[in-house]
């Protein structure tokens, strides 16, 4: 029962080609070991060096969207020094290529300005995501980190092989999961 | 001044500047935790090299494999400290080196070099 009960859930992800998942709250040494081993996994499987940098490049900026954004946190306290911040991460492969997914909470209130955001990025070509990956460089600086919408998504969407995709889902009165998928 | 050496660990990149020589040089990968940390005192002391540097010869290089956004704008920083040493008159030379099998590091140099407008840029293919 127990055994059938966990094999399931992996059957789930197994079926949607899923290779990694993590889901739980994420820190910079999580993303460490987690990239660690998918660096590894990626190695084995021959891909291609590019095909390989892209995938990790995703995965690390996806996994800092959710340690530095993510609406559902525990704060630091006495017993814990670091923030924590829940999300979910999962990286897939099939016939077409790899695809890595994030999903968090975020509030309600940063939707609007997010989807904006993102629309802009899911229609531009590369030479237009070039100019504002440059542009958003020169408009802020390494100690900043630009709230919601910054650089980071624009890297997503430049190591992608196709346009990212995302989406909204109301959760409760305040928060929405958000949900972004990127191909390589 | 005294040599600076860091070495490379899994998420930040090997720093070897070697003012003596005028040869500096960063390279592996970059997505350290925490950016500022590591980069800030790399800017301290490369601002108080540059800043004595005159009309001397300097070379950078850089060899990264991979960076992620917060430390792109690290590296623009570091670009834009040696571009304006080479605007009051020293001789700067900046070397991006890239892996031939990702074009993804070779467009970057592009984008950053061409902001370059005192300092001489090259864009090279890494060797070995």
């Amino acid at each position: 029962m127990l055994a059938q009960e966990l094999y399931d859930v992996r059957a789930v992800m197994q079926q949607k080609g899923i290779m990694f998942a993590y889901c739980g709250y994420v820190t910079e040494p999580v993303l460490s070991g987690v990239g660690e081993a998918l660096k590894q996994k990626l190695a084995i499987q021959d891909a291609d060096t590019k095909t390989v940098r892209s995938v990790f490049a995703i995965f690390v900026e996806q996994m800092q969207n959710i340690i530095r954004y993510s609406a559902e946190k525990v704060p630091a306290g006495e017993e814990a020094p670091m923030e924590l911040r829940f999300g979910l991460l999962t990286i897939g492969q099939d016939e077409d290529g790899y695809t890595v997914h994030a999903g968090n909470l975020v509030e309600n209130a940063d939707i609007e300005r997010m989807r904006t955001r993102l629309s802009a990025i899911q229609a531009m070509d590369k030479d237009a995501l070039k100019a504002a990956y440059k542009e958003q460089l020169k408009s802020t600086r390494p100690d900043e980190h630009s709230k919601g919408a910054g650089i980071g998504f624009i890297e997503i969407a430049r190591r992608a092989s196709q346009p990212i995709a995302f989406d909204f889902m109301a959760v409760d009165e305040n928060h929405a999961f958000f949900a972004l998928k990127a191909c390589v | 001044m005294e040599k600076l050496e860091i070495a490379a660990t899994d998420r930040s990149p090997a720093v070897s500047f070697d003012f003596d020589a005028h040869h500096l040089k960063i390279s592996g990968e970059s997505y350290p935790e925490d950016v500022t940390a590591f980069y800030n005192p790399i800017f301290e002391i490369l601002d108080q090299y540059l800043g004595a540097l005159g009309e001397a010869s300097c070379r950078f290089d850089f060899e990264l494999i991979y960076f992620n956004s917060s430390s792109a704008k690290a590296i623009m920083m570091l670009m834009e400290k040696l571009d304006e040493a080479a605007e009051e008159g020293a001789s700067v030379t900046v070397n991006w080196y890239y892996d031939e099998e990702d074009d993804t590091m070779e467009e970057l140099g592009e984008e950053f070099g061409e902001d370059l407008e005192h300092a001489s840029f090259n864009l090279e293919k890494m060797t070995g």
